[in-house]
């Protein structure tokens, strides 16, 4: 024995040889063979595809057909294509705008969602059916759900909100609630810095659009994570004479942090590669990332710049969950 | 007996085997073949009326069974791409837009239909030649012209005649007029609705108020972009100008056709700018408030301009392609699909819904019986300018759109967002 070793531990090499022993004994060998078809599936639809997209990012990638067979033609470009993509200000204005749009999406989450889900685990008369209503609009596809708001929407008097506002006296005229307008027009550096920010009329309604189908689902993760939280804490509380909003703040909120943490890792992910509502209201018109990348590839053809956005995207969402799941961990220990 | 019996069998068959038609004759010993077809489900012919047609080739061809795959126009582009990267075509046949051909032509996506054409079409002057040259690479026809899709201009004659206004405009000046005094009377709040959305109509739309100022075309002879400059300005400065006067709905800008077009049958705007389907829904009581109201006419034009067509027009035509990755087996079977649908028999019993790109079928007296506005389609028709065909059209409309778009909202001045075009046009070139 290596005096090197602790007595009673192992050598490095003869712990890798135990774990790998264990591994494949009888207990373990049913884990890994059941993993096998998820594996699998991982590898053909995830695993592959992403490394086919990296190579195309790499290259000046297009589509040909010779000789009657079609093809995808790569010519190796290196980086060339993520030094076009981070130089140019269409993809800066696009970053920005989807920056807006998730931050502004979160916000409304945490605060709204965490509203609902709290006044969810009341208890009420009619708790379940109200419970069912919220959860409704999940349930409503998102191509629906797009063209469900572009009628909301619509600029002119028969669109339902115009019609509400214009009936309410609330409006003089109807709004043109899909126009990429400044906001606050009346407050000239309020505009500006909302503009600067990435806000516009436009951007907000698709916020409020994309909020309303799924807001319910985190509410409900929310509401999950509200139910495992013993009673008993909040007896104590408020025997110790803390008020409603020291219990939220002391007791709720610490204890909401691991799903939070979760909600926030999905939500982020799916804000930043947001993309039917936009495109069925808006097509081109407001080219948040998601949205360039597909036009780059799919309309102008050029998959190595659309590949290679669409890795930026990757990569963003993946530094923003190891943040959080670090985070995560922090909270746990 | 039995022998006379046998004789006649025999005659008998030999006369039918003679008189059959060829193509049943071929038919029957022909193999088996699926013919995949994409087309569309927003515009142009009705899904109903594709799969009518398709039921008619199936019988006239028993062996040829045709699978059609209908998309959103907005997924057809990336339909036809996705297809033409494998190594077999997805799609046999594709729907091909115009502003496609010059990228399909360039980069090889779709067949040149010359020799099929040459062979099998008679009167192929029949087809206007403002319709063949949206199909045309050089010599290279990359599609066979299936529908003529343009714009018209429609008016509400009551509300016109409210305004005091017996006849419609005829030239910008006075189409300006009569926009200014049905909102200084209060007849509406809007004269005008347009599609402005940021999208290609609104490309359609620039490409026509262009053209109304005498040019609708966007690049001069030596393929450099003139939107600063002549017509292609003054459209700009004019379309910034409705929307600013509050002549045009500000609702212009997130509209597509369709909207434009409620607004129009909804009574809401005395003017609207679109496709041929307005024509139908303005006169369908389920869908418009302005029943025997509307009107279809040409275009008002500038002064001095336009002179040979007294319009201007803007082209959405719509043809059937084969893809270059179709296996070499089918083809002749992709043709005989495409010369049956665009054939003036076929497109003579669907004049209802669109139409037709053959000049005996457009002119006849079915079609002048069933369209009151026959002659004024005939003379639209003849007055359409073309998108662009270049291979990277699409990039390029796309710069088109958001700067046009920015301009008509005044986020940026005119002048600037017609310099700007131009530049980042030039700079895609090179």
């Amino acid at each position: 024995m290596s005096l090197s070793v602790p007595v009673g531990q192992k050598p490095p090499h003869r712990r890798i040889t135990h774990r790998l022993f264990l591994a494949l004994s009888s207990e373990y060998i049913w884990f890994y063979l059941l993993l096998i078809p998820s594996i699998v599936l991982l590898v053909c639809v995830v695993i592959i595809p992403m490394v086919f997209a990296f190579k195309m990012s790499l290259g000046n990638t297009t589509v040909v057909t010779v000789g009657g067979k079609g093809s995808i033609q790569s010519v190796w470009v290196g980086l060339q294509n993520y030094v076009n993509v981070l130089s140019s200000p269409y993809f800066w204005q696009a970053f920005r705008d989807t920056v807006y749009f998730s931050v502004v999406s979160l916000l409304i989450e945490v605060t709204v969602g965490v509203g609902i889900a709290l006044l969810m685990n009341q208890k009420f008369f009619g708790r379940k059916v109200f419970r069912v209503i919220v959860f409704i609009p999940w349930a409503v596809p998102t191509v629906v759900n797009a063209m469900l708001w572009g009628m909301v929407f619509d600029g002119d008097n028969y669109g339902a909100l115009n019609d509400l506002l214009l009936r309410m006296h609330w409006i003089q005229t109807p709004v043109i609630w899909l126009n990429a307008a400044p906001l606050f027009q009346g407050i000239p550096w309020l505009s500006n810095f909302v503009s600067w920010l990435g806000g516009s009329v436009a951007m907000n309604s698709m916020i409020i659009g994309d909020e309303w189908r799924t807001l319910p689902i985190v509410a409900v993760l929310l509401l999950a994570g509200l139910q495992t939280i013993p009673n008993e804490y909040y007896e104590a509380a408020r025997v110790e004479g803390a008020s409603a909003w020291r219990q939220f703040r002391a007791i709720t909120v610490p204890l909401l942090g691991p799903i939070l943490s979760i909600v926030l890792i999905l939500r982020t992910m799916q804000l930043l590669r947001a993309f039917t509502l936009i495109f069925t209201l808006q097509q081109y018109g407001l080219p948040i990332l998601s949205i360039e990348a597909y036009q780059q590839a799919f309309s102008f053809g050029n998959f190595g710049t659309g590949s290679a956005i669409s890795f930026l995207v990757g990569i963003l969402s993946l530094l923003i969950a190891v943040v959080y799941i670090k985070r995560l961990y922090k909270e746990e220990m | 007996m039995k022998q006379k019996w046998m004789q006649l069998l025999l005659g008998l068959s030999t006369v039918a085997s003679l008189v059959a038609p060829a193509s049943m004759a071929n038919a029957a010993t022909a193999p088996k073949v699926v013919l995949k077809v994409l087309y569309m489900n927003q515009a142009g012919y009705t899904t109903t009326v594709l799969r009518q047609m398709g039921k008619q080739f199936q019988k006239e061809y028993p062996n040829v069974t045709i699978q059609f795959t209908f998309l959103p126009y907005t997924q057809m582009h990336s339909a036809v791409l996705t297809s033409a990267a494998a190594p077999t075509a997805q799609y046999d046949v594709v729907l091909s837009d115009l502003i496609w051909t010059g990228e399909f032509g360039s980069r090889g996506y779709t067949l040149p239909l010359n020799s099929y054409i040459k062979q099998n079409v008679k009167n192929a002057n029949q087809i206007p030649q403002s319709v063949w040259n949206g199909f045309k690479v050089g010599n290279k026809i990359m599609a066979m012209p299936f529908l003529a899709n343009f714009q018209n201009f429609y008016y509400n004659k009551n509300l016109l005649k409210k305004a005091g206004f017996n006849a419609p405009p005829k030239t910008m000046t006075q189409w300006l007029h009569q926009m200014k005094v049905l909102k200084a009377k209060h007849i509406v709040q809007y004269p005008y609705e347009d599609s402005w959305l940021q999208a290609e109509g609104l490309v359609c739309d620039y490409v026509r108020t262009a053209g109304e100022f005498g040019n609708g075309n966007l690049f001069n002879a030596n393929g450099q972009p003139i939107m600063n400059q002549g017509p292609a300005l003054k459209a700009l400065q004019w379309m910034r100008m409705l929307y600013a006067d509050g002549l045009a709905n500000p609702n212009s800008l997130t509209a597509d056709e369709p909207t434009a077009a409620n607004a129009f049958a909804s009574g809401q705007v005395a003017f609207n700018t679109n496709w041929t389907f307005v024509t139908g829904i303005m006169d369908t009581k389920s869908e418009s408030k302005i029943v025997g109201q509307g009107v279809v006419t040409t275009f008002p034009v500038a002064p001095g301009t336009n002179k040979a067509t007294h319009s201007a027009d803007i082209s959405g035509f719509q043809g059937l392609a084969i893809a270059a990755n179709t296996p070499a087996n089918l083809r002749p079977w992709a043709w005989k699909w495409i010369q049956f649908a665009t054939s003036p028999a076929v497109q003579a019993q669907h004049l209802h819904s669109q139409w037709p790109v053959w000049s005996q079928i457009a002119n006849s007296p079915k079609e002048k019986k069933l369209n009151k506005w026959a002659s004024v389609y005939q003379q639209n028709l003849n007055s359409v300018y073309n998108r662009p065909v270049i291979a990277n059209y699409l990039q390029v409309s796309s710069i088109i759109q958001q700067y046009v778009h920015e301009a008509i909202a005044g986020t940026i001045p005119v002048k600037q967002a017609a310099d700007e075009m131009v530049q980042q046009i030039n700079q895609l070139k090179g």
